[in-house]
């Protein structure tokens, strides 16, 4: 048998949806971790809840990039399958993910009755260069799995790939005893172990090959924690009280998170019957002084448009949180894209005045909230954090975060405003309306309203007024903007291209740039995590490189730009091009990205 | 949060300590009536207007919280009771006031009033419905009664009007009430009323609109309505209630209530209060008072490798 070493190896289980998939995939992430090995896991979800078995909108399942290294993004391609039938992997081949060296290990449980089915699957992975390894459920496992009504297959599948991943077994028991320990009656989890013992020894005894990616002691206080959750709790640690939301995919997370801890930190959750309601209740908070936030994903972002021009009009402070997934409409509840950009900036009618937030990563994700909460109640503007399906599901294993326990804004510390890139604002800025009062301050009685309104808070449609309300609320964006300092920058701040993204393309951006510059490309990354207003010193550096592209989850093509791209040569009039305007559900690449930039400088 | 620096002490609440500046709706309109009815409450009962929010929706009926000197959130249309129960959950110390009008509450705000009544957060919520939309000029709102004409129908309203007395006690509702804006009296009364029960209090007020409507309610007579009456109710306006039938109506009875909301005949007073229903705000909060404190220091510390 041998033992291949790797720095670093991407894989991934696929099954039918309701079979456990992300649970083992959960597990196993869990004792690569205790391992000292860095992890990044992206679920793979179908928009329904349990498609019928063996068809191909049934795929769910989990893909894993392990290494002994940190790690910023789902890589490029897969290393290894295992797949519980060929309808899911034939599906799965279809995004064309994997590598030359690719393996699948396919269970071959289901071929008696699919013969056909199964045998165009393999021919198609044959033509692909991939090597197949079929292998079948033993009988023992079998059996106790029709005795679990068809559930625990899942356990059978992290035995094996724990086996092949030269996992220990103590530590991956741990795990599912961390998991199932409480939840399942002691027949149930014990039969559980069994199937994953068999999964173990399966592996170790047949399959002929396994993989060693070297952990390392910790050396410092670690978590494991994915973008929601780690959002959820960035919302506790800003001093937050009212979160207001409605279902919807895939922000759903962070209220279910919230719904559990928040009255333990003084917090309410408030499910509201729509969209709509759901940010007017947090206005509502936010006007009586009690710091709120409201979570949503595209369309609920069309829904909630009309409050978000309304919050900037009165000026009442609003944080929308914004998990981006594939539009337009429905779309593809459970992919990534970045194409909500234009509707966070521009989307309520009239003029537009707000700041975008975006998180790179879950760490982002955490101190976000409480940047928001700064520039909300600083200026009085509507503030949008920007996330995706993508950073919002993935777990990661990072240093711990320092929990920073804000109460008033002022306290805002320094390496946070560090983070995203920005100064402290000015003291004053200056409001439409002097009168800023919170209600139970006698004799300051403050009343606000989407209808013009001059400095006294006084309704008029007076050409003078209207045109200073502007003025006023525009030069609270500027203070944003001068107030910004140079965005986060890979390479050198000059060559032949600059790459430039926002919010979760930041992984994929210093990975790509990492790898061109070890092969002497001379080219450089730009990553916003404000992304709007930008800062203005950007002219400048965009001036030194031959060619400045964007990388975006977002449709563009050679008549129509992508967002960033469009918005940053409306500000600059540097002639910005699309390197990458994918819209294909799936995150980036970073060697994609890498051989885009080759073709581009050839 | 910011906070102006110089804080007076609370003084009397009276009539002319509640203006701003002057309305700018039309001569004779009813929503004069309703705002007198609220600023003459206030007095009565000392209510201090820096606890006190008036949140409206947009149309006629919306502009009132800028005419009265509370605090006060001119909102969007239909959606004020987003924005009190997000004020309610806040600040339980509030006064919490709504002005909507049939368009706002029963049209385009319609879901919202659907899950205000059943969340019973504590407000009051007043009905400004003159049956139709005013602010807009003239179209048929659900209340517009068949046959009238409008900018939208204009050869007639097509379809009988919406009942929204049937509809709040039919979802449920812990109180409701009916008035008018011509009755002084019983407009403070019932707001006085509304104001002490903890829920959401419904209190619909046939409101007058000289200018699109002049014939929808004969403000002059009244023997086209009646005046409910009880120990547990409202007390029937006294100078109009001579004039009038006044029928006894126990306001614990739902059956009864029902059928004096069905009925062709209009009536004023307390259709129905339930003081035992739970209230939405008054649970959440309770979540925090019973749950465990937790410091946030220690926050990720369960996300532990």
């Amino acid at each position: 048998m041998s033992v291949e070493e790797r720095k670093i190896s991407r894989f991934e289980l696929l099954m039918d949806a309701g079979f456990g998939a992300q649970k083992a995939g959960d597990i196993l992430i869990r004792a690569f971790a205790r391992m000292g090995k860095y992890v990044y896991i992206e679920p793979m979800i179908p928009a329904e809840i349990s498609p019928p078995p063996r068809t191909r909108p049934a795929l769910s399942g989990v893909i894993i990039r392990v290494a002994d290294f940190d790690i910023t993004n789902i890589g490029n391609d897969t290393d290894l399958i295992v797949a519980s039938h060929e309808i899911v992997l034939d599906r799965r081949l279809d995004d064309e993910e994997t590598n030359a060296n690719c393996r699948v290990l396919l269970d071959m449980g289901d071929k008696k009755a699919n013969e056909q089915s199964y045998e165009n699957v393999c021919k198609r992975l044959t033509k692909l260069g991939i090597s197949t390894f079929p292998f079948e459920i033993d009988a023992e496992a079998k059996a106790l799995i029709q005795g679990l009504s068809g559930s625990g297959q899942n356990m059978y599948y992290l035995g094996m790939l724990s086996a092949i991943y030269n996992m220990s077994k103590e530590i991956v028991e741990a795990e599912i005893q961390m998991t199932f320990g409480k939840k399942l009656s002691e027949d149930v989890y014990n039969k559980n172990i069994k199937i994953f013992g068999n999964g173990y020894a399966y592996a170790k005894a047949n399959i002929l090959f396994s993989i060693e990616v070297a952990g390392h002691p910790r050396q410092t206080e670690k978590i494991l924690i994915d973008g929601n959750t780690s959002m959820s709790m960035g919302i506790i640690d800003a001093g937050i009280k009212l979160f207001s939301g409605y279902p919807i995919t895939p922000a759903s997370s962070i209220m279910h998170t919230l719904a559990k801890l928040f009255p333990s930190y003084g917090g309410v959750v408030h499910q509201a019957e729509d969209e709509i309601a759901a940010i007017g209740a947090a206005i509502g908070s936010y006007f009586g002084g009690v710091p709120a936030i409201t979570c949503t994903s595209g369309p609920g972002l069309s829904l909630k448009q009309e409050f978000i021009g309304y919050a900037a009009a009165a000026e009442i402070p609003l944080i929308v949180i914004d998990a981006q997934r594939s539009g337009p409409s429905t779309g593809m509840p459970t992919k990534t894209e970045q194409s909500d950009l234009p509707a966070a900036l521009f989307g309520n009618h009239g003029d537009n005045t707000k700041v975008i937030i975006s998180v790179a990563n879950v760490i982002d994700c955490f101190y976000a909230p409480q940047m928001a909460r700064y520039f909300t109640e600083k200026l009085r503007v509507p503030v949008f954090i920007m996330s995706d399906f993508m950073t919002a599901n993935s777990y990661k294993v990072i240093d711990k975060m320092k929990p920073t326990e804000m109460n008033s804004v002022e306290e805002i510390q320094d390496f946070v405003l560090e983070r995203f890139h920005i100064n402290r604002l000015p003291d004053h800025i200056e409001m439409v309306r002097d009168n800023q009062s919170t209600p139970g301050i006698p004799g300051q009685m403050r009343r606000v309203t989407g209808l013009n309104s001059d400095h006294l808070g006084q309704i008029n449609y007076f050409s003078k007024t209207s045109q200073r309300a502007h003025a006023v609320r525009n030069a609270k964006i500027h203070e944003v903007r001068k107030a910004l300092k140079k965005p986060e920058i890979f390479g050198p701040e000059e060559g032949e291209v600059l790459v430039v993204g926002w919010g979760s393309s930041r992984g994929v951006i210093e990975e790509a740039i990492n790898n061109c510059r070890t092969q002497g490309i001379s080219a450089s990354g730009m990553h916003f995590r404000i992304v709007y207003p930008f800062p203005t010193m950007i002219k400048d550096i965009f001036s030194r490189f031959k060619k400045v592209v964007t990388v975006e989850l977002s449709y563009g093509d050679e008549h129509k730009l992508s967002p960033l791209a469009m918005l940053l040569r409306a500000e600059t009039l540097v002639d910005v091009q699309l390197l990458i305007a994918q819209a294909t559900g799936r995150p980036l690449r970073p060697r994609i990205t890498m051989e885009k930039i080759k073709e581009l400088i050839s | 949060m910011s906070t102006q620096t110089e804080i007076k002490p609370a003084e009397p609440v009276t009539l002319k300590s509640l203006n701003t500046d002057n309305p700018r709706w039309c001569a004779g309109c009813g929503d004069f009536g309703i705002l007198m009815g609220m600023k003459r409450f206030m007095v009565d009962q000392q209510l201090p207007p820096h606890l006190t929010v008036n949140v409206s929706g947009i149309g006629c009926s919306g502009r009132t919280p800028n005419y009265i000197n509370t605090y006060g959130v001119h909102a969007i249309h239909g959606r004020p009771i987003t924005v009190a129960l997000g004020l309610a959950l806040a600040r339980p110390d509030l006064n919490l006031f709504i002005s909507s009008g049939d368009g706002d509450a029963l049209s385009i705000g319609g879901n919202h009033l659907i899950h205000g009544v059943n969340k019973n957060f504590n407000c009051v919520f007043l009905l400004f419905d003159n049956e139709l939309y005013a602010l807009t000029k003239s179209q048929t709102s659900p209340t517009t009664r068949k046959g009238h004409p409008t900018n939208t129908q204009p050869s007639g309203t097509y379809l009988e009007p919406l009942n929204p007395m049937a509809l709040v006690l039919g979802i449920g509702a812990s109180f409701v009430a009916s008035t008018a804006d011509w009755m002084p009296d019983h407009l403070a009364n019932t707001i006085t009323a509304a104001f002490k029960h903890k829920g959401f209090s419904f209190v619909h007020i046939s409101q007058r609109c000289p200018h699109y409507d002049p014939n929808a309610f004969d403000y002059k007579t009244s023997a086209w309505f009646s005046f409910l009456k009880h120990e547990n109710g409202i007390p029937p306006d006294k100078r109009i209630a001579e004039k009038t039938e006044v029928v006894e109506h126990d306001p614990s009875n739902l059956g009864d209530a029902f059928k004096h909301a069905s009925a062709p005949q209009r009536y004023f007073g307390l259709f129905y209060q339930n003081p035992n229903k739970p209230c939405y705000d008054e649970i959440l909060r309770k979540q925090i008072e019973s749950a465990e404190k937790k410091p946030r220091s220690k926050i990720l510390d369960r996300f532990q490798i």
